[in-house]
């Protein structure tokens, strides 16, 4: 990942926090202040970046200072907010956390532009192949994604919701074990930073 | 429109408009630290029903994220509540400078976020161990929320909110949003997903919820908090 593109990764993730319309620096640093989602997505994207510069052996000394960075960054995020973004994780861009505890990312593949709540499972830690998500999913707070299954584009997981099957887009899943209770759902009214 | 204007008493009530109508409807301005003491001595009733010296109590309910949560959402609706009514005045800022600096640590060790907005009456428990995520309109006197409980979602962007009343019990793990309401009295078991009203002294459980028994006494979980819900306790086959 060149380093302008984790900017621009970044600045999709404080959109979705600020909304697009009102992008302004007085937003954006209210935004960085006050929201412990955008600064664990934050401290993510600054991990993948060293991730993906590892074979550059001329940039060692500087990926060094950067772990160390990385490593306090992580301490305060995971034993303060527990935010829990795990580096094996592969989340696309525009990625929000609302609120902050118990969030916990694990071996998982995000498409771009998802939204997760608190207290929200998505993959087990030791699993190679975890869920793999579609863009535009909306998973609710408490939500649990154990299983390696597949999830559709702009499928709504209702909060409190348990998924262990294949989700089509555009459903909506309610329960424990979660079942599809309406196809054709459009979550566009309850995705942040429209 | 003009004798509205001029008589006060027509002008305080007439219905409130714009993004301040949510904090009117509220009792009046109520001040930090007698709200503060209140709660102490309701947990302290709580944790110690035999009684402690103060320093113990003082010491549990200082670790307890519940508490300090509550403590600060008082200071903030203190705040909230006098710069409606007075504008700002030094007292007022210097509350101001210590929230904003305060909040991210306050965030930190409760690990739960309660809106301002919400009007949380006396003798509340919140649950010590945190994770609470609380919007709704109201929570009545008397009631018992354990940790990682989510009551109001605001993802919509509508003014669907959930109104919590009195004496109601809220096991862990329990989701309460949309528009709502929870009766006096009643029983939410623990891990249940709610989004409808709930009559008073009825038990609310499971995953999409449903009333589980009605009229039933939970006098005894909200008074102590090793108080046990099961089978036995719940009579019901």
């Amino acid at each position: 990942m060149p380093v302008s593109g984790f900017w621009n990764t970044v600045r999709t993730d404080l959109a979705r926090y600020v909304g697009k319309s009102e992008l302004s620096k007085r937003r954006m640093l209210r935004t960085i202040y006050w929201e412990p989602g955008f600064q664990g997505v934050f401290v993510y994207r600054f991990g993948r970046l060293l991730l993906s510069k590892g074979d550059v052996i001329l940039l060692w000394p500087l990926l060094a200072l950067g772990w160390v960075a990385y490593a306090l960054m992580v301490l305060v995020i995971r034993k303060g907010y527990d935010i829990g973004l795990s580096l094996s994780a592969e989340i696309g861009p525009g990625f929000y956390v609302g609120h902050f505890g118990g969030v916990e990312v694990h071996g998982c593949r995000m498409a771009e532009n998802c939204s997760v709540g608190q207290l929200t499972k998505v993959g087990a830690a030791d699993q190679v192949d975890g869920p793999q998500i579609g863009s535009g999913v909306w998973i609710g707070s408490h939500a649990k994604i154990p299983a390696p299954v597949k999830v559709g584009d702009q499928a709504t997981i209702a909060p409190g919701a348990r998924v262990l099957k294949d989700v089509p887009p555009k459903a909506l899943i309610v329960g424990d074990p979660g079942r599809v209770v309406f196809r054709g759902f459009d979550n566009s009214r309850i995705l942040p930073g429209r | 429109m003009s004798a509205i204007l001029k008589n006060k008493d027509a002008r305080d009530k007439s219905p409130p408009t714009g993004p301040d109508a949510m904090f009117t409807d509220g009792p009046a301005v109520r001040d930090i630290w007698p709200a503060v003491r209140d709660d102490f001595r309701f947990y302290c009733s709580l944790h110690f029903p035999k009684g402690a010296g103060f320093p113990r109590r003082l010491l549990r309910c200082l670790r307890s994220a519940g508490f300090v949560l509550l403590a600060f959402l008082r200071a903030e609706r203190n705040y909230v509540d006098c710069r409606r009514r007075d504008g700002w005045t030094l007292r007022l800022l210097a509350l101001r400078i210590f929230l904003a600096f305060a909040k991210p640590l306050e965030f930190m060790m409760t690990k739960s976020d309660v809106w301002v907005s919400t009007d949380i009456g006396p003798n509340v428990y919140l649950s010590d161990r945190g994770y609470l995520f609380l919007g709704p309109w109201s929570v009545g006197s008397g009631t018992v929320i354990h940790d990682r409980v989510l009551i109001g979602a605001k993802a919509a962007q509508s003014d669907a909110r959930p109104t919590i009343g009195a004496n109601v019990w809220i096991g862990p793990e329990c989701v309460i949003y949309g528009d709502s309401r929870l009766g006096d009295g009643c029983t939410v078991l623990p891990g249940s997903v709610l989004s409808m009203n709930v009559p008073d002294r009825a038990v609310v459980g499971g995953n999409p919820g449903v009333i589980v028994r009605r009229d039933f006494d939970n006098t005894d979980l909200r008074r102590s908090l090793s108080a046990n819900i099961d089978r036995e306790t719940l009579k019901c086959r």
